[in-house]
């Protein structure tokens, strides 16, 4: 019975840590192309911005995988 | 990950498992390879010199742009040094027989690694302010410069800031070597091939990141 809990538990853990940063990783790129558009010799400065802040989002997803990693190690 | 990371032997107390001996290894590369194209330097460079200065000068423009002119020209190599050291460990995962063979495994991909290195960017951090300030300058500017209800939450933050580069580095890193194990057992074919160009990408990245992520540390922390 944990176990199947357990199971559960990581497969959720990973599954909805990807809602939120994906969200949030969408809009940056958005505004990040709007920028690009309105102003074309920025573009250097906002693609490395726009990778920056792409990184750091990603971890909040990276953080989950972890949790359920090793949470699957304990299935 | 138990294979992966197997002790080879031990020197005194302390243990020598296969990520050691890769990052041996690399050393040894980025040693030959930094002589070789230094060695008889000329105005008009051959092609190995070439490329060194190449990459020498993208990545000077690089932070140039987040450190400023006179903290890039004192403190460039040591940033350097990091980017080179962390982008070459992400991309040996991409090597034949990385995580398999005896003795060679990802080093990045383990969290004392990772750990180490974020530790390192710490110390680097402050000991550039308190070398650029001096001691009580340095010290007093950073409590002075926030009110009291904010420095709470500044000391977490400092606090949680070395953690978090670990993490996301060996997080990426542990994440990707592991996806490309079960797309293997999956289909082995050509599934694992996706994967590994994705990791081209975001290799690149995470060292991208892990270093801007100290430079604009260092930055705020001299403002």
């Amino acid at each position: 019975m944990t176990s199947g809990i357990i199971a559960i538990a990581a497969a959720l853990c990973i599954a909805v840590s990807t809602i939120f940063p994906s969200i949030a990783q969408g809009r940056t790129a958005s505004k990040a192309m709007e920028a690009i558009a309105r102003q074309p010799e920025a573009a250097g400065d906002i693609r490395s911005t726009l990778i920056l802040s792409l990184g750091l989002m990603e971890a909040l997803t990276i953080y989950g995988l972890l949790i359920a990693f090793m949470l699957v190690a304990k299935v | 990950m138990e294979e992966a990371n197997q002790v080879l032997f031990w020197l005194g107390p302390l243990a020598v498992t296969s990520r050691v001996t890769t990052m041996w290894g690399k050393i040894l590369v980025l040693t030959l390879l930094s002589a070789l194209a230094t060695r008889n330097m000329k105005e008009v460079p051959g092609k190995l010199q070439n490329v060194a200065e190449m990459a020498v000068g993208k990545l000077q423009d690089y932070y140039r742009g987040t450190l400023g002119e006179e903290l890039c020209k004192k403190y460039f190599n040591v940033f350097a040094t990091f980017f080179i050291f962390i982008i070459v460990s992400n991309y040996s995962g991409l090597l034949p027989g990385m995580g398999h063979l005896r003795g060679m495994s990802v080093p990045t991909a383990g969290l004392s690694v990772t750990a180490g290195l974020a530790l390192c960017g710490f110390f680097t951090n402050h000991v550039i302010g308190v070398k650029e300030r001096g001691f009580k300058r340095y010290f007093l500017g950073v409590l002075t410069s926030m009110t009291v209800p904010l420095f709470f939450l500044a000391v977490i933050e400092q606090i949680v800031r070395p953690f978090s580069l670990a993490l996301r580095l060996y997080g990426n890193l542990y994440g990707e070597e592991t996806v490309t194990e079960n797309l293997y057992v999956v289909f082995p074919l050509l599934l694992p091939l996706v994967m590994q160009i994705l990791s081209l990408l975001f290799c690149l990245i995470q060292a991208l990141v892990f270093t801007m992520l100290l430079s604009i540390y260092v930055r705020e922390a001299l403002e």
